[in-house]
């Protein structure tokens, strides 16, 4: 578990089990399961060289917090990331905070759709859809 | 500086040298083959690198493709440097620790401002991930 405090009050550690994920972590929420905000602070580590927070880690917020989502929607069933598709629309920088609430587009036996609009102080930056296979349905 | 691995061609150049990539990496850019429209890149993955599920993570894989594709839109740019506008990516299979994970990046178009690109990342015969990927090109550079 992180030691860092939470960028804005109301929000706990997200629980990060991915050694990746806690690499670049850590990431805060607030709400209940199916309707969870996640918030992120991006700090030196995540941005390159010119400053600008990095795509890779955008798309490795988007699949933790989409991926926590379709955990969300389904009790917990083990899933894999299928496909994603990403759009960058506006830098982000140090110090900036990234909320994401994930929304369920569909979900059938076996797939769940999901997608996110990722913004910094109320603009979007960043849009994301993902598709994910439930682990052992047809 | 680390020794170098010998699963990574001599002549490999470390992209990795600040920034998110420093964090992530060391990555490498493969020596070009001439005649070859291939651009390819490498890592080899670590425990950092991993999902609890014992491959390596999504965000990283979509990271590294992304780093190879930005290099790529900069080298047939000559631009400083290149923003991903657009990037889709399929999960076609698990990496694993200690697999050398090597990206091949094509040229799709080169235009003005935008570059269209493809890639695959590959372990072995296995094939992990195919992307394709629209970077646009700075005015002034």
């Amino acid at each position: 578990m992180t030691d860092t405090p939470s960028p804005l009050p109301g929000y706990v550690p997200t629980k990060l089990v991915d050694p990746f994920e806690i690499f670049v972590g850590p990431v805060f929420e607030t709400g209940a399961p199916g309707s969870r905000h996640f918030i992120f602070r991006v700090d030196e580590r995540h941005v390159n060289m010119r400053g600008v927070l990095h795509g890779g880690m955008l798309m490795t917020y988007a699949d933790l917090t989409l991926g926590a989502a379709v955990w969300d929607a389904t009790d917990y069933a083990p899933s894999v990331t299928l496909n994603m598709h990403a759009q960058f629309l506006k830098p982000a920088h140090a110090g900036d905070i990234v909320e994401v609430t994930p929304q369920l587009t569909r979900k059938t036996r076996a797939l769940v759709f999901m997608r996110g609009d990722f913004t910094v102080a109320g603009r979007t930056i960043f849009t994301a859809e993902s598709i994910w296979k439930l682990l052992g349905r047809d | 500086m680390v020794e170098h691995d010998p699963r990574i061609s001599e002549g490999a150049v470390n992209v990795s040298v600040g920034g998110f990539n420093r964090f992530v990496g060391p990555l490498f850019r493969l020596p070009e083959t001439p005649g070859d429209e291939i651009r390819r890149f490498a890592f080899i993955v670590t425990d950092k690198h991993m999902n609890s599920a014992g491959t390596v993570h999504g965000g990283m894989l979509m990271t590294f493709v992304d780093i190879s594709m930005s290099q790529t839109a900069r080298a047939v740019s000559g631009a400083k440097s290149c923003s991903t506008v657009s990037l889709n990516c399929d999960f076609v299979g698990p990496g694993r620790l200690g697999d050398v994970i090597e990206a091949r990046v094509k040229v799709t178009r080169r235009a003005r401002t935008m570059v269209f690109m493809s890639a695959e990342l590959v372990s072995g015969d296995h094939t992990l991930l195919v992307a394709t990927g629209l970077w646009k090109v700075p005015v002034e550079s």
